[in-house]
């Protein structure tokens, strides 16, 4: 395998990660993505044992995950898989339809709280014009973040992802970190 | 001082304040205006144009005179409101709009040259002579404007933003609002429940009716509490609800920090946009004065205030007050005051039947002048013909309510007229899905109030589908108000209507006699309602008194409406808290870090961060580096990051035939392993960007596309794929951050990539000009290489995954050491496509086309494409103008991009411009300044000198048209 060294979207060799109370932001930086659209007369796959699923949500498998992004489109997760070449691998599992690299096109930061869903929610809230309470495990939408768009997924009541594009990836963990920072001043 | 018992303060704790740089003390719970007040300090500010003193006229955010300078330093904030100003301990305050001490305003000159100051003077004066006004009169007149003056320094606060979503929005927390929000509440709706108060209650605080037989505090305190305990429910307090935007979207400012010495580790102010299914606009009524001879002096006001004043401040503005009233409200006023040993000394009635309501003096008539500049010390009543002058320290003023339908008439929703309460309600029109309540919308009496917010919260959520009984409400009084109008009493003097913008009934006279009589044109040519209160408690009255003159009933005479904001919203706050470098986000290449290790400079493109150049210890000039790293690249090789390009991948079994119509010229045809130049258009025909169209295998073609169109062309893409051809097989996607792209360009560009390709045969034979494959690099990493030049050089693009970019440069650097490795930046990469006559984003501007740019030939007559047909129309055929180079006779001149061409001899005007230059640099090559530019007939005007202009910095050069490739005409550095 090759000997050059990666780097993370944040520029550095390790993934960011920090904690603001009761939330805690941490850089995903092995986070395998990879495009999957259906092609014409194409039947819709189930690839790696994953049922994809329909708009607005999110489905998670073993080790991989699913969200729609557009008629017959998908995004595929696969944890800690960003070193190989998931495209190819998903690709396989899917003949008929349009696979594309997409694990280095974003960046991905993983939002856990330590005290259930309502930090989560008070984030949300300040971050994008999503109702947060209709926005519940297994949710996935596209929307509006301090003038970028992201990928939102509700990962569990008390986790959220940000998916943003890579080139604002310092831009993404600023807003977040700001964001979830000032959480912390208000909270008593 | 004139504190009273009771009242909404703490006593126990004292909180100490400056106000112009004397000493005072209040309380917790207090104003700034109820402890000026309580200090004795009627005088509070200078009016706007005559400078007149000024006092505290109402007891909410709708204050016309009380404006104040709050804090000091960075955070000293003009044009406050004494009255919504919470007080804290160490507050600072400094009165506004005067030179010389506020009790002695130098400019107060101004009021003895009213009769120059009238409404519209500006139109009529300041004319003579004509070169006073840029010099003289203009700056005059700017330094006197204006109210309050601004710190000039960086905002140091935090501010922040946030989306709410709810079932029911309910503005204001008074009577009707509570009833709404319990109503609403109760019925398990998600209710938001927001008043621009520091405490909930609205006018519940400021009135002596019991509510059930208790004093009202005690209900609002339960309905608090049962709210606050509800899951489903939140309140937010000192939050004003500013404007009702589209498709449901409040906006709201909460007023975090506001009422804090420091906002410490909080943010000041927070943006709120609340999503409504449906809203309660419960903001009560605003009440309206009756202007007179001398109105304004402090101690007059409004006569609700000077009763909320005594109720939730315990405090009177004097120890004998008198009022004057056309209504049975104003009787309140004078009761409340006597109940806490405030001597009234009348009550002057303009209803001829009016009664006492209690045991002080009434009189029947009107007050018709008062004296005492600094402070009230009397008015003059005039009753049955008789005049008379009372002693007073304080006058309130009671001319009947007018509904706050501010919000309600956003939207274009303009208020009706009603007859028999002499107000204006919300009509129909309006925001959508919001419901007036209360005195809102004319029903204002406490128990109307509580009915009808109750009533309006029950209706919304039935429109919703939700079920909601409304709440059972205290027993309350239901007086009606008795009100006969007298809009204002007639007579000599001045008598202000509008008090923050010094407007007067004179003024309104003045309007309709210079023929100024539609609401809209009276508002402008007098200025009434333009301040910062928006006239709220002027107004109507000014339309009534412009429906006396006209004799138009008031409906006819025109409506006032409003935009938002309700209050001054702060730039800050709107901001939403990114400042700075963060005020925009940044995209950052995959080379970034690395870059800047290295020294670069850089520079923004659109939202990209590029490297412009990467100077060297002892270079002191730009162009010594761009020289240098142009020179660098021809010589030996450059290596540049060029990931901002566009990449959007296209497969399916229909990609070539989409990718036929996308572009003016056959994509279709192109082979697998090859790549082709391709020029877009506009449906206009006119030339929009232009790339590379690279096809990886059969079904599979990734497009590039210039930085800044990369989203444009991705959008336009789609929109073609969805919408124009749905019928064919394709899919796309961008991938402009998933590759980092490298450009590695110059005569040892391929020994270069020969060291870091795993195994891959770059010879000419092998890998030609423009061919494409798929490989891997230093050990196996995947990759993919393009021989693609925009130098000119012998050059490829390498694509890795970006985590691996930085690497790779590295890499390469390390590699290409013995070789003349050097990094260029877009300063140089401009210059060497300049050197090569290639198009770019000035060549490309939207006015040109693809004859114009030598590349007609590529608009396939063969197939169709977006923009062929257009292209070809007869408009564009006798375009004649196209991209020639241009050098400058004297090589010590230089060419500016912008300039236009004539011809010599010609003189410099639009009919006879014959083109202008596009794109400039210095040609390190041909060791002058070189240009891209349309010219007419450039093709048959080789070697000929034009001229050309810049007439306005007054610059001519003499250049000779040339061949646009300036470097290597042939192309055989490309094909080696």
């Amino acid at each position: 395998m090759t000997d050059l060294v990666p780097i993370t979207a944040l520029g550095a060799r390790a993934p960011a990660r920090h904690a603001f109370g009761a939330l805690t932001i941490a850089e995903n930086a092995g986070l395998a993505l990879a495009s999957l659209a259906l092609r014409r007369d194409a039947a819709q796959p189930a690839p790696l044992g994953l049922a994809l699923p329909g708009p607005g949500a999110w489905q998670a498998g073993q080790g991989v995950a699913a969200f729609w992004t557009g008629p017959g489109q998908w995004m595929i997760e696969a944890e800690e898989r960003a070193a190989e070449d998931f495209a190819a691998t998903l690709a396989a599992e899917a003949p008929g339809c349009s696979v594309t690299e997409q694990s280095d096109g974003w960046t991905a930061f993983e939002i856990a709280s330590d005290r259930g869903g309502a930090p989560i929610r008070a984030l949300l809230e300040k971050l994008v014009n999503i109702d947060a309470a209709a926005f519940g495990p297994g949710s996935a939408t596209r929307t509006g973040l301090h003038h970028m768009s992201v990928f939102l997924i509700r990962r569990a009541e008390d986790r959220l992802a940000v998916i943003g594009m890579r080139s604002l990836a310092g831009a993404l963990w600023h807003a977040l970190g700001e964001t979830a920072g000032r959480l912390k001043g208000e909270r008593t | 001082m004139t504190r009273l018992t009771g009242g909404l303060i703490d006593r126990a704790r004292s909180l100490r304040f400056t106000f112009d740089g004397r000493s005072y003390s209040g309380h917790p719970g207090d104003t700034l205006a109820s402890a000026l007040l309580a200090n004795g300090v009627r005088l509070m500010g200078r009016s706007f144009k005559y400078h007149r003193p000024r006092g505290v006229f109402s007891a909410g955010s709708e204050e016309p005179n009380a404006l104040v300078e709050l804090r000091s330093g960075a955070r000293k904030e003009p044009n406050t409101r004494a009255t919504v100003a919470e007080l804290y301990d160490g507050l600072e305050a400094a009165s506004q709009n005067h030179v010389g001490p506020l009790g002695f305003d130098l400019l107060a000159v101004n009021d003895l040259f009213s009769s120059f100051f009238a409404a519209g003077f500006y139109y009529k004066t300041f004319m003579w002579p004509r070169a006073f006004w840029e010099k003289l009169y203009e700056p005059a007149i700017r330094r006197a404007a204006g109210l309050g003056s601004l710190s000039m320094q960086p905002d140091p606060d935090a501010y922040d933003k946030g989306f709410l979503h709810c079932d029911l929005l309910v503005i204001g927390g008074g009577a009707a609002g509570l009833s709404a929000a319990l109503t609403a509440g109760r019925a398990g709706a998600r209710v938001i429940l927001a008043d621009e108060d520091f405490r909930l209650g609205g006018r519940l605080l400021a009135e002596s009716h019991a509510l059930d037989d208790a004093p009202a505090t005690e209900w609002v305190a339960r309905a608090e509490a049962e709210l606050a305990a509800l899951p489903n429910v939140r309140i937010l307090r000192r939050t004003t609800v500013f404007g009702a935007f589209d498709h449901g979207v409040y906006g709201a400012v909460e007023r975090v920090a506001d009422h804090l010495p420091e906002p410490g580790r909080q943010v000041r102010q927070t943006l709120w946009r609340i999503t409504a299914r449906r809203a309660v606009l419960a903001a009560g009524a605003i009440e309206r004065h009756i202007p007179f001879r001398n109105n304004d002096r402090p101690g007059i006001m409004l006569a609700g205030a000077m009763r909320a004043y005594a109720n939730r401040w315990a405090v009177s503005p004097a120890k004998r007050v008198a009022i004057f009233t056309n209504n049975d409200d104003g009787h309140r006023t004078a009761l409340d005051l006597a109940a806490k040993g405030v001597e009234v000394a009348a009550v002057i009635d303009s209803r001829p039947d009016a009664r006492a309501q209690g045991n002080y003096r009434l009189v029947h008539g009107m007050v018709s002048d008062a004296r005492g500049r600094l402070g009230l010390r009397g008015v003059q009543i005039d009753s049955d013909g008789r005049k008379e002058w009372l002693d007073c320290g304080a006058l309130g003023v009671a001319g009947g309510w007018n509904p706050n339908v501010h919000l309600a008439s956003h939207h274009r929703g303009r208020p009706v007229w009603d007859e028999a309460l002499q107000a204006f309600v919300p009509g129909e029109g309006g925001p959508r899905g919001l419901i007036a309540a209360g005195a809102a919308k004319g029903q204002g009496s406490t128990a109307a109030a509580l009915r009808s917010g109750a009533e309006a919260a029950a209706e919304a959520l039935a429109q919703l589908g939700i079920e909601a009984r409304p709440a059972a409400l205290p027993a309350a009084e239901d007086a009606p108000a008795g009100l006969r109008p007298l809009w204002h009493v007639p007579g000599k003097g001045r008598a202000w209507v509008d008090f923050q913008n010094d407007v007067t009934v004179k003024d309104i006279k003045l309007a309709h006699q210079e023929n100024m009589r539609p609401v809209e044109h009276l508002k402008r040519w007098t200025t009434l309602g333009m301040a910062t209160d928006q006239g709220k408690t002027a107004n109507v009255t000014a339309l009534a008194v412009m429906s006396e003159l006209t004799g138009k009933p008031i409906p006819e005479t025109g409506t006032t409406i409003f935009r938002p904001p309700y209050s001054g919203v702060s730039l800050s706050v709107l901001g939403g808290g990114d400042t700075g470098p963060h005020f925009r986000p940044r995209r950052l290449t995959p080379t970034h870090e690395w870059a800047r290790t290295q020294g670069a400079v850089f520079v923004e493109v659109g939202p990209w961060m590029r490297a412009q150049y990467f100077p060297r210890p002892g270079e002191t000039h730009w162009r010594q580096t761009v020289d240098r790293e142009v020179l660098a690249t021809r010589k030996g090789v450059g290596i540049c990051d060029v990931t901002t390009l566009g990449k959007v991948d296209v497969q399916g079994a229909d990609a070539g035939e989409f990718l036929d119509r996308i572009y003016a010229n056959a994509m279709k045809s192109l082979r697998v392993g090859m790549v082709r130049y391709g020029l877009m258009l506009r449906e206009d025909g006119t030339a929009w960007d232009d790339g590379t169209c690279a096809r990886l295998a059969e079904d599979h073609y990734v497009v590039t596309t210039t930085t800044a169109q990369a989203g444009p062309v991705y959008r336009q893409m789609e929109f073609a794929r969805q919408c124009l051809w749905p019928e064919l097989d394709v899919q796309l996607i961008s991938t402009t951050d998933a590759w980092a792209q490298i450009a590695v360009a110059g005569p040892n560009a391929r020994r270069l990539l020969e060291r870091i390709v795993d195994g891959f045969d770059l010879s000419n034979e092998a890998f030609p000009f423009m061919a494409c494959a798929g490989l891997t690099v230093c050990g196996g990493l995947k990759a993919r290489l393009f021989r693609i030049s925009f130098s000119g050089e012998l050059a490829y693009e390498i694509a890795v995954p970006a985590r691996y970019g930085q690497a790779l440069v590295e890499r390469l650097m390390e590699q290409g050491a013995d070789l003349g490795a050097t990094p260029y930046g877009t300063e140089a990469l401009g210059v060497m496509r300049i050197e090569k006559g290639h198009a770019a984003g000035n060549e490309l501007n939207g006015q040109t086309t693809a004859q114009m740019l030598g590349l007609g030939r590529m608009v396939s007559s063969k197939k169709d494409g977006i923009g062929a047909v257009m292209s070809r129309r007869e408009g564009l055929a006798a375009e004649t103008r196209v991209l020639v180079g241009l050098q400058p006779v004297d090589p010590a001149q230089t060419v500016l991009a912008g300039m236009h061409l004539f011809a010599e001899g010609a003189p410099h005007r639009t009919e006879t411009d014959q083109g202008w230059i596009t794109s400039a640099c210095h040609s390190p090559h041909v060791g002058s300044s070189i240009g891209l530019g349309f010219l007419a007939n450039g093709g048959a005007r080789m070697g000929e000198t034009v001229i050309a202009a810049n007439p306005l910095q007054g610059q001519k050069v003499a250049l000779r048209v040339v061949s646009p490739h300036f470097v290597d005409p042939e192309g055989g550095r490309l094909r080696d």
